[in-house]
């Protein structure tokens, strides 16, 4: 049996979301407030970005905070038809899945540890635990001992490697504009020249550091930001899977047995 | 060959192009379907329990109908319907919001991958802890030591999983469990033997005694399971009793379980303030 004691709070604590009940119904609200600000100033203030930022820090980004964000959301906006987690919202589509379920099939798959949330997760952390020193001579060192996969992509470390044996040239370009904004910070800094160092070996920025990095710049926790990265990837997921579920369930292809190998 | 030089080979991808290599198993249509070189047809259906094909399916081992008895009892041990739990709360309020069975139960099942109570994610650091304990054990290490080394909590508890249960101490399901075990020809094996010695040094100097969790780790890693092949079996261990917390709700009005006033929530943040 479960007793009442002092273990278990008695009551959930949040410092987001205050609610002021309407004296008539107190399980109706009739204030709503997101961090000291009232909901609907916001909403008469109108900016998503802006809203998303001070729901995850506490505070209104500045400008270049907020430009800088809007820009990685853009970037991050369509993982793309080839990335696990869009192929898995594809298959929930196209076979018929409950039309609700699509989003979280698709983010499930993007909580993996390769190019999904938690990569971001553990980019951050990288970020947090090497910003202090060189990226010359964190590069070398990692360099010195690193013994890359015999096939498929090598991943340094969280948010760098290959991609398909070569470097992401939309997250190298990406990168290259981000870090010219006023809101880049040391992260996409340390970043690039890390970057550049390992760049030799065939590897540079994964989607994944992108988003770290941006993430760490902008004072966002690695948990959040691993989360985010999902949020952010939400709108390519959902729509991909959800134009499946349009067609027929033969719009995807179903392999032959004779290129299914089962191995003895 | 520098990884350099290999930058532009993608053959690795070109022979995986539009071809499954699988050692899960398949289907041939019309014909068979196999499990890790089992046919499924000719051989399981009809042969062996569905405990038997989770575990095989989980782990390719064919197990005998024993162990599988008694992972099937520690199934039914790891999945009460009582919608206080965690995971059982997420399948209640999934079926306060109408939702289908299925999302409520993975759901469910997904909050229960936890590093603090489930029996599934938590079997990683128990059998760890376990087979750690034993090595270092039975090169000389005593029990003490092996506690001592542990991480500790802020009241200078050790922190070992399987050595305190999350809500209270006393743990309902090891009784149960312990004579399963017998009833099943199950002798205690080195791992449960030094699981039982060091929950008894740790009741006797910290209060804190051996959970299911510790016991299950000790049992199946006697039985030759690494911590991933438990946590893939008990992937879904806590799935059943979620599906009963959502039909429960889901057979009441919408948002009547656990309604939350206003005020039934602290806020702590800032104070009012307006746009700049």
């Amino acid at each position: 049996m479960i007793k009442k004691t002092q273990v278990f709070s008695e009551k959930s604590t949040t410092s987001i979301w205050q609610e002021e009940a309407d004296k008539n119904n107190p399980y109706s609200a009739h204030k709503c407030r997101l961090h000291g600000y009232d909901i609907y100033e916001l909403i008469k203030f109108g900016k998503f970005t802006d809203t998303l930022f001070l729901l995850f820090t506490g505070e209104l980004p500045t400008p270049e905070q907020s430009n800088l964000l809007e820009s990685l959301m853009v970037f991050l906006i369509n993982p793309g038809p080839r990335h696990n987690a869009t192929r898995a919202a594809m298959s929930a589509g196209v076979s018929k899945s409950n039309h609700a379920h699509i989003l979280p099939v698709g983010l499930m798959a993007m909580g993996g540890e390769h190019l999904g949330s938690a990569e971001v997760e553990n980019s951050i952390n990288f970020f947090n635990s090497h910003l202090k020193l060189s990226p010359e001579e964190v590069s070398k060192s990692l360099l010195s001992t690193y013994k890359p996969v015999g096939t498929g992509d090598n991943h340094i470390v969280p948010g760098f490697g290959s991609r398909f044996n070569s470097i992401d040239n939309l997250a190298v370009k990406t990168v290259k504009y981000l870090s010219q904004l006023e809101g880049a910070g040391r992260s996409l800094k340390w970043g690039s020249l890390f970057a550049n160092e390992i760049s030799s070996c065939g590897m540079s920025w994964l989607s994944t550091g992108v988003a770290a990095a941006v993430f760490n710049d902008l004072g966002i926790g690695a948990r959040e930001g691993a989360g985010l990265f999902q949020l952010m990837s939400a709108p390519g997921l959902l729509a991909h899977g959800l134009e499946q579920t349009h067609k027929p369930i033969t719009a995807m292809p179903m392999l032959p047995d004779e290129d299914y190998v089962i191995e003895k | 060959m520098s990884l350099k030089n290999s930058m532009t080979d993608v053959s690795y991808w070109d022979n995986r192009r539009g071809k499954i290599v699988s050692s899960a198993g398949g289907w041939l249509g019309g014909l068979d379907a196999y499990s890790h070189g089992h046919s499924i047809m000719n051989e399981l259906l009809g042969h062996v329990s569905y405990m038997q094909m989770i575990i095989l399916n989980a782990t390719g081992k064919l197990v005998d109908e024993n162990l599988s008895k008694w992972f099937e009892g520690n199934f039914i041990g790891m999945s009460y319907p009582d919608s206080r739990i965690w995971c059982n709360q997420i399948g209640a309020l999934c079926g306060s919001a109408r939702t289908s069975v299925t999302a409520a139960t993975v759901a469910g099942t997904l909050a229960a991958d936890s590093r603090a109570y489930g029996g599934s994610k938590t079997s990683l650091q128990g059998i760890q802890f376990i087979q750690n304990a034993l090595k270092e054990y039975q090169e000389g290490m005593v029990v003490e030591k092996i506690v001592s080394n542990c991480k500790k909590n802020k009241n200078n508890k050790p922190v070992i999983t399987g050595y305190a249960r999350p809500v209270e101490k006393k743990d309902e399901r090891l009784e149960p469990h312990e004579k399963m075990t017998y009833k099943l020809g199950f002798s205690i094996g080195e791992h449960l033997s030094l699981a039982y010695e060091i929950g008894q040094y740790l009741e006797k100097k910290y209060g804190l005694g051996i959970n299911i969790g510790g016991y299950t780790s000790a049992f199946l890693s006697d039985q030759g399971f690494t911590g991933d092949e438990v946590y893939q079996i008990k992937s879904m261990v806590v799935a059943s009793g979620v599906t009963a917390c959502f039909i429960d709700a889901k057979n009441k009005k919408p948002d009547s379980f656990l309604p939350l006033r206003c005020d039934d929530i602290d806020y702590s943040g800032h104070p009012p303030r307006d746009l700049p």
